[in-house]
């Protein structure tokens, strides 16, 4: 953009700090989403998690356990169920803040600074909700196996193959929220300041 | 002629079509705004008011004519400098303050000057230069719900206020407050209007702030029927 056009600036740093106070404001709803995330998320940890802890154990000369496949279908559709519960409760979301959003045009915002405000959001609770997730997922995953495995099995896991899979569930959780901030992010940027203004909740 | 004119309208027209009928908001307004000028927009509602003010203020666009703010043609403008006319050049200030509600009363004056560009620290800086200059001095970190109705506006002018428009827009800015605390709002944008040399523009209903303008809009049926001295 040239400067004879004007610039309207908005930083990571402000999204963010904008994102914390709206994800602590509405702190019941944040919660909910997170821990949409994190079920989903510890689903899918404890399985993967399950799968290595057999494998480490065969190696071990254990014996040959393996995780029933049909588990990963389940798992797919649990993740498209959070998905599709935080995209609704995301959509909830830009229509509490309609009246913001539309002021915060109406004193310059461009549609590019309210997605970047939601998807800042999305990530901060893609994050914790990935974190949690990891949490209680290699929780389930020690109650489930370790009875045969033995509890300690987690501490003779490859720690490089244990990293990689936690960054890859959070990396996971981080992604499914931005794409389920998507849509509601996009209707949000695209509200027409007048009528948002006039909205009555 | 030295009318010195910062809002111009040429035969602004906008049109609906709400349920299939056809419906003329603004039917062939032309009017001059001069710079420092403090102008009252009246009229029942359905009158056109509202339209015209968001006109002014680049939130709607014509349908037939055109407004020229500070000799820009603004129907003319894409959305990139629509929102820098909007962010630089216009304060608003709206009947239910909408200010945003996660914020304290700082952060939200600071907000558009984060918009401008202003680096954090200057845009704080200078939002507790604003609300002390509109008596809030003490009242810095409190969130909206925190404040009364009164106070709330006076944090809703100092954010319209925070990157030094040419313009102030105000939708029936006293309608949510009682009569004596829109009479102290009214006095603190008349100051303004005077000691900064803004051009004050508000659309309303209340007799205050109609006997404190300088000139007076009657609108009726997406017309002027008539303008009076204030």
């Amino acid at each position: 953009m040239s400067h004879e056009r004007g610039n309207v600036h908005f930083s990571f740093s402000d999204a963010f700090k904008l994102a914390i106070s709206y994800l602590e404001r509405r702190r019941d709803r944040s919660l909910l989403n997170i821990a949409s995330i994190s079920l989903g998320l510890s689903f899918f940890t404890t399985l993967l998690l399950t799968d290595t802890f057999y494998q480490t154990f065969m190696v071990m000369g254990g014996g040959n356990l393996t995780v029933d496949q049909t588990y990963y279908w389940l798992v797919i559709i649990a993740l498209a169920v959070s998905v599709v519960g935080i995209t609704n409760a995301m959509l909830i979301s830009v229509y509490e803040r309609i009246r913001e959003i539309g002021t915060m045009k109406c004193i310059g915002a461009l549609d590019k600074h309210i997605i970047l405000l939601f998807l800042v959001e999305a990530v901060l609770q893609g994050a914790l909700g990935g974190f949690f997730g990891i949490l209680f997922g290699t929780l389930a995953a020690l109650l489930t196996t370790g009875s045969t495995t033995g509890f300690d099995i987690i501490l003779k896991v490859n720690p490089m193959k244990l990293l990689t899979l936690y960054a890859s569930s959070v990396i996971l959780a981080i992604f499914l929220s931005t794409i389920a901030t998507m849509y509601p992010a996009y209707r949000a940027s695209k509200l027409d300041p007048v009528e948002a203004l006039r909205y009555e909740l | 002629m030295n009318f010195d004119s910062v809002i111009e309208l040429k035969s602004l027209a906008r049109h609906y079509e709400v349920g299939g009928e056809y419906v003329k908001a603004l039917d062939g307004v032309d009017l001059k705004i001069g710079r420092g000028e403090y102008l009252s927009l009246v009229g029942p509602s359905g009158s056109g008011k509202t339209t015209l003010f968001n006109m002014i203020g680049g939130l709607d666009r014509p349908t037939t004519g055109s407004v020229w703010i500070d000799g820009v043609d603004i129907s003319k403008l894409d959305a990139y400098e629509l929102a820098w006319l909007r962010c630089r050049r216009i304060g608003y200030i709206f009947q239910n303050f909408n200010l945003i509600t996660v914020l304290t009363a700082q952060e939200n004056v600071a907000l558009p000057t984060v918009f401008a560009g202003l680096s954090r620290d200057d845009g704080i800086a200078k939002a507790a230069k604003l609300l002390r200059s509109v008596g809030l001095g003490e009242r810095l970190n409190h969130k909206p719900t925190q404040l009364s109705a009164g106070q709330q506006q006076r944090v809703a002018i100092a954010r319209a206020l925070a990157n030094d428009p040419a313009i102030i827009l105000a939708d029936e800015p006293t309608g949510n407050l009682d009569l004596k605390t829109g009479t102290e709002i009214i006095d603190l944008l008349h100051g303004l209007n005077k000691t900064r040399g803004l051009t004050l523009v508000a659309a309303t209903h209340d007799t205050k702030m109609i006997t404190a303008s300088d000139r007076v809009v009657w609108m009726r049926d997406g017309r002027i029927e008539k303008i009076e001295r204030g």
